[in-house]
């Protein structure tokens, strides 16, 4: 075969596919089907985007890669920390180095050795970018300016408005039609400040819009009312002599009786990203001069905005389309100039619209808070539509030559109940409190625990580690202590009933060399919660919360979730070639790629090609 | 705490102070103080006159059975670096090899040359080091402990070598030439431990995730 394209469809829920195709609304998957084939598709173990599309690339199972999680501890402080990629520092006097955490050997690598070019756009877990012949965009894992996964800011002229998750709310007020205030940039880690840059704005009332002046590029933006604005490119002077520079949008939300305006996450600059975010590095830069500039951060939906009720669904599925376009304009220059080789593209906006789009296909869902708006329940069925037509348009770059492969790395489900999990550890006696303090005291990173006497703690979207001696800094368990502690857990918890609800919410729990093996099994969490349909892992669990009650509602926006048992959540795969196999799974997809791009395949990689 | 002072001929305030390009230069000027130096550029590492005899910093560490070093080029110096095995290291005449005909227009390539190789070097370095970079007039001086940042003026070059030993915790000898900066004033220590703020950064970093 002469080029292989994949186009990822990140999230997409095979229940719903299968429903749209037997209804004939998805007439290029449908296409494909008939091609080559559809199955669903095995994802990974936990069935999160950077675990899933890491095991794509590398064709291993976790324990080959070492991404387990989007987050991780770390074992000196039982802090999480993000597991997807660190900076190193070798000493204070240099730059911070970012090194990817994703380790094995991803198939574009093979190719590479083999002169085999690629164009990989938006690939998760690939910061810094994989050095290859061709052309490569990292995706999720790619900060904002902040250093995080992304903090927005929202300007208000009501006071005693409070901050919300990950979002910055500064109190402006309007004199004369004006508002001087400021963007929110990098942290300075010796004065622990802000840095800033100055905007001013002139609000239009009649025109329902204002004007953003400042020194950046445009130096006169205009936001209309409700509406995305174009980007600001802003420059933070981050020392006497250097300067950092990003870009960020707005959304307009209201003029008067106050003042309230949205501000994205800052994110990195197409032209001069302030760490690599691309391969070869110029590449990101020549992409904006093509296209345009686009959103840099790995998270690009602004989920926070809307979970933070900061702004409303409409613009959320507004941003969406913004960040979704962008996309296929990214696909479709690529695809115009693609001769031979591998081709990948990632839309991610299938998996952050259904996360908060989900709860309106429910209408017994808690954090619908008994209000129904049927407007929305469609939302998600339409996008998958308009994600059918793009892959007609990228089929149109398919011949005869071309393996063309359409896939999720897993589906979604409901995300109605959340399980306590320390709180939980804590009633069975595997984790330990210090005295007098309680359960819902302490807030999260495990503030008011007493490592001296815990065995057991969970982080992360389900993952639990023991307290093991000679692991983490306070560690009591000796190594033959840990099996009786981790027997005790997963019979504690398979088929835990949420007594409320009378339902089974955990299916079971996996000891970790049940589901992975390979070089980086050690690093990977002790056990994994395996949720029941409509369950999750709670709010409080993933940063070291341990929260009052066992279970609680969810009443967020973000209502959807797939972190729960992985054969609930498979993903889908298309081919445009027959195959046979009836269980496909995610590790296939490295040989069955290389294979059909006559390249022998890792030998790490664990499964086989699936057009063989 | 180690001292590595690099001594760079031919180094002007001018250039140094504001071409953007040197990227190693500035971000050291960011981590600690830097300015322009009154007095004979030569006298850099003079700390004390006694008598008939004029004492260097080299000479006074040495007497005190410190691992002293001294280098002409930047390879050499990297290698002992890299060793670990050193208390007081110096770098003399490596700075602008056109230093004499300033005209010539590669004299802006000799600074970019200059940053890159002080880059090298800066990567062999642990973070218990002091370190002063002195041109023609001019110096930058960052330490982990130093108290003073920003643009530090009316520094005499004879100051630098008591304010190195004073950094570095050496007592001062008698009859010393220059005064210390530092002299009198509480100097930094590092910080640990999780702050309440670190605490606030910490999880706006991570739930920007959406699923915490």
């Amino acid at each position: 075969m002469k080029r292989v394209i994949v186009i990822g469809l990140d999230g997409f829920e095979p229940k719903i596919v299968e429903g749209l195709l037997a209804r004939g609304e998805l007439p290029n998957l449908a296409k494909l089907c008939e091609q080559g084939g559809y199955r669903r598709l095995k994802t990974t173990h936990s069935a999160q985007t950077p675990v899933a599309w890491s095991t794509f690339s590398t064709g291993t199972n976790p324990g080959g890669h070492g991404i387990f999680d989007f987050l991780t501890r770390d074992t000196k402080t039982y802090l999480p920390i993000m597991a997807l990629s660190r900076y190193e520092q070798k000493n204070a006097f240099v730059l911070p180095k970012v090194v990817n955490m994703r380790r094995g050997t991803p198939f574009w690598n093979l190719l590479s050795a083999r002169d085999v070019q690629s164009t990989i756009i938006r690939v998760p877990c690939a910061y810094p970018p994989d050095q290859i012949k061709g052309r490569m965009l990292s995706g999720v894992g790619v900060p904002d300016l902040r250093g995080g996964f992304g903090t927005p800011t929202f300007y208000s002229s009501r006071t005693g408005l409070s901050s919300e998750q990950s979002e910055k709310v500064l109190t402006v007020s309007v004199k004369d039609g004006k508002v001087a205030t400021h963007i929110v940039g990098p942290r300075d880690p010796k004065t622990k400040s802000d840095h800033k840059f100055d905007i001013n704005i002139q609000i239009d009332k009649p025109g329902n819009k204002i004007i953003i002046q400042s020194q950046g590029q445009p130096e006169k933006l205009e936001v209309q009312l409700g509406k995305w604005s174009k980007w600001l490119k802003v420059k933070f002077k981050v020392g006497m002599m250097q300067s950092v520079s990003g870009i960020v949008r707005f959304n307009l939300r209201q003029i008067e009786p106050e003042f309230e305006l949205y501000a994205s996450p800052v994110n990195f600059d197409t032209e001069e990203p302030l760490f690599p975010i691309s391969s070869p590095q110029e590449y990101a830069h020549d992409l904006a001069m093509k296209i345009g500039r686009y959103y840099t951060a790995g998270m690009a939906e602004d989920h926070d905005g809307l979970n933070n009720e900061r702004f409303d669904e409409s613009s959320y599925l507004d941003q969406c389309r913004l960040v979704l376009r962008e996309r296929r304009k990214m696909m479709e220059f690529e695809l115009g100039r693609f001769e031979s080789g591998f081709f990948f593209c990632l839309f991610d906006t299938p998996d952050r619209l259904a996360h908060m789009f989900w709860r309106f296909t429910e209408p017994d869902h808690p954090a619908n808070r008994g209000v129904q708006q049927p407007e929305f329940a469609q939302v998600i069925e339409e996008h998958y539509r308009e994600c059918d037509a793009i892959v007609g348009e990228a089929m149109k770059h398919a011949d005869e030559d071309t393996l063309f492969i359409v896939l999720s790395d897993h589906g979604m489900n409901s995300f109605q109940r959340g399980l306590n999990l320390n709180t939980w550890l804590y009633e069975n006696g595997f984790l330990a409190l210090k005295a007098n303090s309680q359960p819902g005291e302490g807030g999260d990173f495990f503030q008011n625990v007493d490592w001296n006497q815990t065995k057991a703690y969970a982080l992360g979207l389900g993952c639990i580690f023991l307290n093991m001696a000679g692991r983490e800094s306070n560690g009591i368990l000796k190594a033959e202590e840990a099996e009786p502690v981790r027997e005790g857990i997963v019979s504690g918890l398979t088929g835990l009933v949420d007594s409320d609800r009378g339902q089974v919410a955990v299916r079971s729990v996996a000891r970790r060399e049940q589901v992975y093996r390979g070089p980086y099994l050690s690093e990977a969490p002790d056990l994994l919660v395996n949720f029941s349909e409509g369950y999750r892992v709670s709010w409080g669990t993933p940063l070291g919360g341990v929260p009052r009650g066992l279970f609680e509602d969810n009443l967020k926006k973000w209502g959807g979730d797939h972190v729960i048992d992985p054969e609930l959540v498979p993903g889908v795969l298309f081919m445009n070639k027959a195959f046979r196999e009836e269980s496909p799974s995610l590790v296939d997809l490295a040989p069955t790629i290389l294979n059909a791009l006559g390249v022998p395949k890792g030998a790490e990689m664990e499964g086989k090609d699936l057009l063989s | 705490m180690k001292i590595l002072v690099l001594n760079l001929p031919g180094v002007e305030p001018k250039t140094l102070f504001s071409d953007e390009r040197l990227e190693n230069l500035h971000r050291l000027m960011d981590m600690g103080c830097y300015g322009e130096l009154k007095g004979d550029a030569s006298a850099w590492n003079v700390l004390a006159r006694q008598e008939n005899h004029t004492l260097t910093l080299l000479e006074f560490l040495g007497q005190a059975d410190k691992h002293c070093a001294s280098f002409e080029n930047f390879s050499a110096l990297q290698s002992k670096l890299e060793s670990q095995d050193w208390d007081y290291c110096q770098l003399i005449d490596a700075g602008l090899k056109n230093a004499t005909s300033r005209a010539d227009s590669g004299i802006a390539d000799e600074y970019l040359r200059l940053d890159r190789e002080l880059g090298e070097v800066l990567q062999h370095l642990s973070d218990d080091t002091i370190i002063a970079a002195i041109g023609d007039g001019c110096f930058v001086l960052v330490s982990s402990n130093n108290p003073i940042s920003g643009e530090h003026k009316d520094g005499a070059i004879v100051d630098v070598a008591p304010t190195l030993l004073e950094l570095a915790g050496y007592p001062l000898p008698s009859a010393v030439e220059g005064k210390s900066w530092v002299a009198g004033m509480e100097l930094k220590n590092a910080s640990s431990g999780l702050t309440s703020e670190e605490e606030e950064i910490l999880r706006e970093r991570l739930s920007g995730l959406g699923y915490i």
